[in-house]
């Protein structure tokens, strides 16, 4: 009698598998490393900006990133796992994708970043957001967007004052950080030649040569290693069309709504790294949703949520937060997904109230941006007026990126100019550059021509509060003279 | 819905002439009917039996014969391997080689000539089942007071390796048409239509030759994709019908094509399901076949028959085809009437496991709409199997087969259905 091998079937399996899924997804992000390291590196380099070192920084803080992450996993894996055999270990490695929390960080922080803070950022992305929740493929968040949140909201002012989102190019040619705090300076209806101009025109943003997190400008290669997952089944493809097709929809109803061409949807899907979030964040398997029917959903709450975020709240690019908030939800999207399965009608009726939620939502937000001057009036108190025998003393505050700027403005009434500003509270994070600028000293030199005075970048709104405020003290004196 | 194309490994077995394995010294007849292990046996040690004579009785509402396929004398019952990897009773004879037949019960002129009632009890009594691999009862499908719009015969044949329903095809055209024709003629149905799928082109040319002469019969081409020989499917497919629980519900019978030819020998000759074609075939089988055999033949001796098997430990011999056949640990196993293939597969060990990723793959492919990983991740939470439903599972395989991850995704799935939620 001769004895078989016994398991369960099925006996044949596809030749598909994990490994090569992560394979296709490096390929897809190497252009997008190459270009990074290419217009934030190399560019400025070759045209003169900065040192050969700074040329080479975004390549090395991808490779920071990818090994620390490699790393931190597997010394957790060592010492808290105890996988001691060395046969073990590599294999738990190779098994968990661990660089790639890293890399993806390394391209969705600026390339400022100081590269202690990306360390930190990558060990907290690996150790908290992965291993914790048990490794992979068991994480409720996804680690490079926790990652990068804990960088944002830690060391926001050290990334900013060690340069920010600007490469050693863009300094010098362009005055704002990134176009969503542009137009949230802006307070997000202005003109084409205000909102898109300042950074080269919408082919620029297509390509990818403006100012932004390291990987996420380029929409073109955005696009092209969306194909490319696409045409190798890698991708979970519904969630990226529909997101950006929402994204796309609402921002140009907003639009619309207030006499601005198609140029502003555009705008909108192409900056703030939604290409990038949509495509390669959003559609981390692990954690979106499994069933067609819930990553529709999924979809749709994320664009409608990126769109909330950045024309209501201070948070202007949205994406990060919009991802890392619907994580939490795709147990209950799964559930929905799962029995609209069975009973479609169900399905059709969860889709036309998220639809309505999401028409009534956009209105308002259309309707309440496009009111710019009564928002404007309210940005500006005069709390207090002191006339003296030479000099007026105002008391203000002015509405900045976070809450209000309380100034003291002193006028000289025999020549009639701001002779001092003392800051009496502000809760900005950029301030220090604010400060290493003299950019108090500078409005004062500027007054008579506030206009053309630039804005510091990394600093851009704050810096527009500050004009704005001594611009109203003026107007406010001279109507009173 | 959907399905996959899979890599069908037929052209190994699908040009070679079918053998016959008809004279093995001892048969083990497996006391089983559909989903009945423990038929009753009705001779005893030293009872000579003909060919064709009735050793055995299904103890169930069915009440379906066993006969046994040779003449000789029965020894004995032992257990053996059936091809769910379960051990049965079986009745051992004796083969004497003379192939004695029982009194010839008058049968005939032509095979339109019977009644509907004839007809149910002829296929009652020559034991005719599902040969697809069910091995439901047929007569049951046919003794029914609901019309009998059409007869669609299932030749899709859609899992990998498996040649039989070709073989057949290819051999016994006239035979299949002339059979269905008169199924069609007794129970008064509309037509027949004969679902073949894109793969196998040429037997449909080989069908188009005979066609002409039968008005009422049409072929149906289906893709190549499985599971599209699972019954639901396939009427949706070819039909666009959908019904709840049974086909007939819509005045539909289905067959499958091996079915059909042995209604057409019991028809014809009178003569029960005894003998039946089977592909064995796999990488480990030197050269793969397609044999006649005899209902009880053990899996030894058609392997001792064909010659050229490597055994071994990373071996797997496989009752059936690859995605829903069962492993069976060793050759001590028997054929049944719904087996149609012996598979001898290398164990493929160069897939790691690794962490389900949740790329939601198993989810695209489930043709009854389940949500595999979700049961996976919901195994011990019964109130979350409440709605995703695993009883709905057919048994399919491709949510196992898909995952990139190499996780035996149906295994869940099924101790989810077993679990009773």
């Amino acid at each position: 009698m001769k004895m078989y091998y016994v398991d369960n079937g099925p006996h044949i399996k596809s030749s598909y598998n994990t490994s090569k899924m992560m394979v296709h997804l490096f390929i897809a992000l190497l252009p997008i490393i190459i270009f990074s390291s290419y217009k934030n590196g190399f560019l400025p380099y070759f045209n003169g900006y900065g040192t050969i070192f700074a040329a080479f920084r975004p390549i090395i803080l991808i490779i920071i990133g990818m090994l620390t992450s490699l790393s931190s996993e597997a010394l957790f894996y060592y010492f808290v796992l105890k996988k001691k055999d060395k046969q073990e270990l590599f294999s738990a490695l190779r098994y968990s994708f661990a660089i790639f929390p890293g890399l993806f960080l390394a391209l969705i922080i600026p390339v400022n970043t100081p590269f202690s803070i990306l360390i930190v950022g990558c060990v907290f992305a690996t150790i908290i957001g992965k291993m914790l929740f048990g490794g992979f493929g068991y994480n409720i968040f996804n680690p490079a967007l926790i990652g990068a949140l804990f960088i944002y909201s830690t060391y926001y002012s050290n990334i900013i004052s060690n340069g920010g989102y600007l490469n050693k190019m863009e300094i010098d040619t362009i005055a704002h950080a990134t176009p969503l705090t542009n137009l949230k300076s802006l307070n997000y209806i202005n003109s084409y030649s205000n909102i898109v101009s300042s950074f080269g025109d919408l082919w620029d943003f297509f390509l990818g040569f403006i100012p932004g997190t390291m990987g996420e400008t380029s929409v073109l290669l955005c696009l092209l290693g969306f194909m490319y997952l696409l045409i190798t089944k890698v991708i979970k493809w519904r969630i990226p069309t529909i997101y950006i097709i929402t994204v796309f929809v609402l921002t140009a109803f907003i639009g619309y709504y207030n006499n601005l061409g198609l140029w502003y949807p555009l705008f909108h899907i192409f900056s703030g790294g939604l290409m990038f979030g949509a495509i390669f964040m959003a559609t981390d398997p692990v954690t979106s949703p499994t069933t067609s029917f819930g990553q529709v959903i999924y979809a749709l709450c994320l664009g409608l949520l990126t769109v909330v975020f950045r024309f209501l709240t201070i948070y202007p690019e949205g994406v990060l937060t919009a991802i890392l908030t619907l994580n939490m939800f795709v147990f209950i999207i799964d559930k929905i997904g799962a029995t609209v399965r069975f009973n479609f009608k169900r399905g059709l009726i969860s889709i036309l109230v998220l639809l309505a939620a999401i028409s009534i939502i956009t209105l308002y937000i259309a309707n309440t941006i496009g009111r710019t001057d009564e928002v404007d009036d309210k940005k500006f108190n005069i709390i207090n007026i002191i006339y003296e025998d030479n000099k007026t003393i105002y008391t203000v505050t002015h509405k900045a990126y976070h809450g209000l700027i309380e100034a003291e403005v002193i006028i000289n009434n025999d020549i009639n100019e701001v002779i001092e500003i003392n800051i009496i509270e502000q809760k900005e994070d950029v301030w220090s550059q604010i400060e290493n600028n003299n950019y108090l000293t500078a409005i004062i030199d500027n007054q008579k021509k506030l206009d053309d005075l630039d804005t510091i970048s990394g600093a851009t709104f704050t810096s527009n509060s500050l004009k704005e405020l001594v611009r109203k003290v003026l107007a406010d004196y001279n109507k009173k003279r | 819905m959907v399905g996959i194309n899979l890599p069908s490994n037929k052209k190994m077995s699908i040009q070679s002439e079918i053998l016959e394995f008809i004279k093995p010294n001892y048969l083990y007849i497996p006391l089983v009917n559909y989903n009945n292990l423990d038929c009753d046996c009705l001779v005893k040690e030293g009872d000579l039996v003909y060919k064709g004579s009735v050793i055995g009785i299904s103890n169930d509402q069915f009440n379906m014969p066993i006969h046994s396929s040779v003449s000789g004398k029965v020894i004995g019952i032992e257990k053996h391997f059936y091809l769910d990897g379960n051990e049965v009773n079986c009745v051992i004879v004796e083969n004497d080689f003379k192939e004695k037949v029982i009194d010839k019960k008058v049968y005939k002129q032509k095979i339109t000539d019977y009644t509907k009632k004839e007809f149910v009890d002829l296929l009652k009594n020559c034991g005719i089942v599902g040969l697809g691999g069910s091995g439901f009862p047929t007569y049951i499908k046919y003794d029914t007071n609901l019309p009998i719009d059409i007869v669609l015969v299932n030749a899709v044949e859609c899992e990998p390796y498996i040649t039989t329903d070709y073989v057949l095809m290819r051999e016994k055209t006239e035979e299949i048409l002339d059979s269905l024709d008169a199924i069609i003629e007794i129970n008064d149905a509309s037509k027949g239509i004969i679902a073949i799928k894109s793969y196998n082109l040429d037997i449909v040319d080989e069908f188009k030759k005979y066609i002409g002469t039968y008005p009422k019969i049409e072929i149906a081409i289906v893709d190549d994709l499985y599971p599209n020989g699972w019954e639901k499917k396939l009427i949706k497919q070819v039909l666009n019908v959908d019904y709840d629980k049974i086909p007939i519900e819509k005045g539909i019978v289905v067959n499958n094509v091996s079915t059909i030819y042995a209604i057409y020998e019991a028809l014809k000759y009178n003569k029960p399901l005894i003998e039946k074609i089977i592909t064995v075939t796999g990488e480990k089988v030197m050269k793969p076949q397609n044999i006649v055999v005899k209902i009880g033949s053990s899996f030894k001796d058609i392997l001792d028959f064909i010659n050229g098997i490597e055994a071994g430990e990373d071996v797997k011999l496989i009752a059936g085809g690859p995605m829903m056949g069962v492993s069976i640990a060793s050759d001590k196993a028997v054929v049944s009437k719904n087996l149609n293939c012996i598979l001898i597969i290398e164990n493929d060990k160069n897939h790691p496991l690794i962490n389900c990723m949740r790329c939601g793959k198993c989810i695209e492919v489930c043709p009854v709409d389940l949500s595999p990983v979700l049961i996976k991740n919901a195994i011990n939470n019964k109130e979350a199997l409440k709605y995703l439903n695993p009883k709905k599972c057919i048994d399919c395989g491709l949510c196992s087969y898909i995952c990139p991850s190499k996780i035996a995704v149906r295994n869940y799935v099924r101790k989810a259905k077993l679990s009773g939620s």
